[in-house]
């Protein structure tokens, strides 16, 4: 596919997780214990032979940076290859923040130009799948498509999605963004590929709207007059758009409906290893129905779990139907029961999480918190003996050391 | 480092006494403690210890070896002043064949070391297990104006003949040198670490060479005890030389024996992670319901559905249900079957097993055809043999690569036996 340029839609800054997304973008939040979301998206580039890679991003993109670093581990390295983070720059004339999607990819047309491509696939970062884009693109050079969108089918509609209403050829002869009520279960997935000369066409009359999104505001507008057809890709596809959603993708994994391995996506597996690679989990304790990543130390109970590299669980203590990111410590005798635990956090000894007292929802994020799970923000600290209950948010760094919180708290 | 320093790296040993296990691989390349190989600590121990420049002197099937160091960022040693550079037999020069020992190796290699212009050198053999900040080494040397400094650790006595063993003064000066004593005087010996001061390694090893002298414990550091200054710097921590399949076996359990002194969490051992995208690639690994796991190490992709105890597995390692596996060295990509129970064994890659095989039963008795190699009970499977269903092998038995080995024809493998 040496005529297609991709670029990565993962800098935007979503509010619904928390503080999961607090200080990343959702396309760097780790996944499946040793992933990140945006593992995917590259790794099915990668497969595709699409070699090069544009990513833009603007919200704290740190974590993307290190993690993505030179490309290397997606063997985006070589003379006609490459992985570029694209943040936003200043011009002569037009500079500014990304104004939207559609905007983050106008600004960098100049990009996309020095690969003089025929088609520009663009897809967001932060879904989880795995595709071939060359079928994608057989089916968008076959219909002489301007442009192509990517449906998926879902089963419950719900107003986060794209609608997409396709005709027996393939035809898109209708589009709801978010609507109350879809027309159609045929969502978008956000993988659009386009013919460059349309993009860079329709790009240009989006400037002076006041709103740029390829959903929103380039997709309704281009469906009459130009040829959009809908790809229905009819294999697994995930999500996070919620906390819950979040946490039913990571439960895939220890249903084992999908196998990571035969699906070869790549990550970075340097990362945060500086002072050396992390050793083989050492387990020492009551293991089930979980999935634990090399560096950990387990000496108490894991159930229903699973645990990112160096995650340490000491004597004792219980974690229970919980995700807990790298680097972070359960002191002994403390129960973790259907928590997301940040990175770097330390859960000291006697603590009980997410099981004290009455569950109600979240006071403050009552329709996004409301199903049970507690979420402990990035590099936390819970005192010894603290009970804190379900839905509730701890937000990054902040010490907790009043002895009960009850559920549906915020902390920050 | 303080001084312009070049570390040779003595990486082609045959290890004759690990059997099957260097059948196919170099002794440093033989993996260990699950994700690593031998050489990493040696790797790790220079690059920590700031040397930037490594000349890695291989001969035997250094195929595995080559992979794994690739270009040595891995260990931080590729940049602009830091590089490893994997340094083979070669044709073309006047000094130019085969290696015939540890000094031969250095010396065919002098004008590798020349393009640094190091004041000392340091040669280091990268096949043992410890963890050593030469610095310390660097900072004694220079203290007595040495002008070899070698390398010293204390064994039980009764160890002390398979080794190096030096006699030195109180000041630490060698006073006697002997190699492999039938009668050691001394419990100190060689660790294969030798400080050299670059102009006199030059002409020891060209003076030497006339001698056909090729080895630096039997011959150059003999000669030089008598004439130079050399001091012996003894090191107090952990350090195996694991040439025989009991040390290998032991020194990996030792990961896991708390209190052993072998500490891998601590030592930040690097490796090559990305070797044919062994690690790379893998999922964490998974555990069933069901599954029992006491004091044991798991690696990356392993599904356990049975027991684990006192174990170490490599990546990709599957156990079945009501499988058992106690007291085993467990290498990549090893599928065990249902209801087996396999202890004190070693078994290497890509090994098969059916249901219901017991390893390790029987009477101890030490192997009957390498006893000086295995006679500790342990057995080894060697890399890519499969073994059918219902077959039971005793201890210290040694079945070797690509065997398969079916009920038809093995019902019972006793005790010492080798395949």
């Amino acid at each position: 596919m040496n005529n297609v340029v991709a670029m990565v839609l993962a800098g935007g800054r979503v509010d619904e997780l928390l503080a999961l997304t607090e200080k990343r973008p959702k396309a760097a939040l780790p996944v499946f214990a040793t992933y990140r979301i945006i593992d995917f998206v590259l790794s099915n580039m990668m497969h595709s032979g699409l070699w090069n890679v544009g990513v833009l991003s603007q919200f704290r993109p740190y974590s993307l940076m290190r993690h993505i670093g030179t490309g290397a581990h997606w063997d985006f390295i070589g003379r006609q290859r490459g992985v570029r983070i694209l943040p936003p720059y200043q011009g002569f004339k037009e500079s500014d923040w990304y104004k939207g999607t559609a905007d983050a990819v106008y600004q960098n047309l100049s990009y996309i130009d020095e690969f003089g491509p025929e088609h520009v696939l663009i897809a967001a970062g932060d879904h989880i799948y795995r595709m071939d884009y060359q079928q994608l693109m057989d089916f968008h050079i076959d219909r002489k498509a301007d442009l192509t969108i990517c449906f998926t089918r879902v089963k419950e509609k719900s107003s986060w999605f794209g609608y997409g209403i396709i005709d027996k050829n393939g035809s898109v002869k209708g589009y709801q963004e978010k609507p109350k009520e879809p027309r159609s279960a045929w969502a978008s997935m956000t993988v659009y590929m386009f013919r460059k000369g349309f993009l860079a066409d329709v790009l240009k009359d989006n400037t002076r709207a006041s709103s740029h999104e390829f959903g929103r505001d380039i997709i309704p507008k281009v469906l009459s007059g130009s040829r959009v057809f809908g790809f229905e890709f009819t294999d697994f596809w995930a999500y996070a758009r919620t906390i819950d959603s979040y946490y039913e993708t990571n439960q895939i994994l220890l249903r084992r409906a999908i196998d990571l391995k035969k699906w070869q996506i790549r990550t970075n597996t340097a990362e945060g290893c500086g002072g050396g690679d992390h050793m083989p989990a050492h387990i020492d304790g009551r293991v089930s129905n979980s999935v634990i990543s090399e560096g950990c130390v387990v000496q108490g109970d894991v159930i229903n779990s699973i645990l990112s590299p160096g995650v340490l669980v000491g004597p004792g203590a219980v974690v229970t139907d919980s995700i807990v990111f790298h680097d972070s410590k359960i002191g002994p005798n403390s129960k973790l029961t259907k928590v997301i635990c940040d990175k770097y956090c330390t859960v000291e000894k006697n603590v009980d999480i997410g099981n004290y007292g009455k569950s109600i929802a979240s006071q403050e994020f009552g329709r996004l918190l409301n199903s049970g799970i507690t979420v402990l923000g990035r590099g936390c600290r819970i005192l010894p003996g603290t009970k804190i209950g379900a839905n509730t948010v701890v937000y990054s760094s902040a010490k907790v050391d009043a002895a009960e919180i009850p559920a549906g708290s915020v902390l920050r | 480092m303080k001084k312009q320093s070049v570390a040779m790296l003595l990486a082609g040993g045959v290890g004759t006494r690990l059997g099957i296990l260097a059948r196919k691989r170099a002794k440093p390349a033989i993996p260990f403690g699950g994700i690593y190989r031998i050489i990493d600590f040696t790797m790790s121990n220079v690059s920590r210890s700031g040397i930037e420049v490594v000349g890695v002197l291989t001969q035997y099937k250094p195929l595995s070896l080559m992979e794994h160091i690739d270009n040595g960022h891995p260990w931080d040693l590729f940049g602009r002043t830091r590089l490893v550079e994997i340094l083979p037999p070669k044709t073309g020069e006047d000094i130019s064949d085969w290696y015939k020992g540890t000094s031969d190796a250095v010396y065919q290699n002098l004008a590798f070391i020349d393009d640094f212009s190091p004041e000392l050198v340091l040669i280091v053999s990268g096949d043992h297990i410890y963890h050593m900040d030469y610095r310390d080494l660097y900072d004694f040397h220079e203290e007595k104006r040495s002008d070899v400094t070698v390398g010293l650790i204390r064994v039980p006595i009764e160890q002390a003949h398979q080794f190096g063993t030096a006699i030195c003064d109180r000041n630490m000066q060698v006073v006697n040198w002997e190699e492999k004593p039938a009668q050691p005087r001394s419990n100190l010996v060689s660790m294969g670490i030798y400080l050299f001061n670059k102009k006199l390694l030059d002409r020891t090893l060209h003076e030497s060479a006339r001698k056909n002298g090729v080895d630096f414990a039997r011959h150059i550091i003999p000669l030089l005890q008598k004439k130079s200054r050399v001091f012996g710097y003894e090191f107090k921590g952990y350090w195996r030389d694991v040439g025989t399949i009991d040390a290998y076996w032991n020194a990996n359990m030792d990961i896991i024996r708390p209190g052993s002194g072998l500490d891998l969490r601590n030592w930040g051992i690097k490796t090559n992670l990305w070797v044919k995208g062994e690690i790379g690639d893998r999922p964490a690994a998974y555990f069933n319901p069901g599954a029992v796991v006491k004091n044991s190490l798991v690696s990356r992709d392993c599904i356990i559905k049975g027991t684990v105890t006192n174990s170490i597995l490599s990546p990709g390692v599957v156990i079945g249900r009501g499988s058992v596996v106690e007291d085993s060295v467990i290498f990549h990509d090893v599928v065990i079957g249902k209801n087996c129970v396999i202890k004190q064994a070693i078994v290497d890659k890509n090994v098969t097993f059916g249901d219901s095989i017991r390893i390790g039963e029987g009477e101890l008795v030490p192997n009957r055809k390498t006893p000086e190699q295995l006679s500790g009970g342990i057995s080894v499977i060697g890399k890519g043999t499969r073994i059918g269903s219902q077959i039971t092998i005793g201890k210290s038995c040694i079945i070797g690569p690509d065997n398969v080995i079916t009920s038809k024809k093995f019902k019972a493998i006793r005790s010492g036996t080798t395949i």
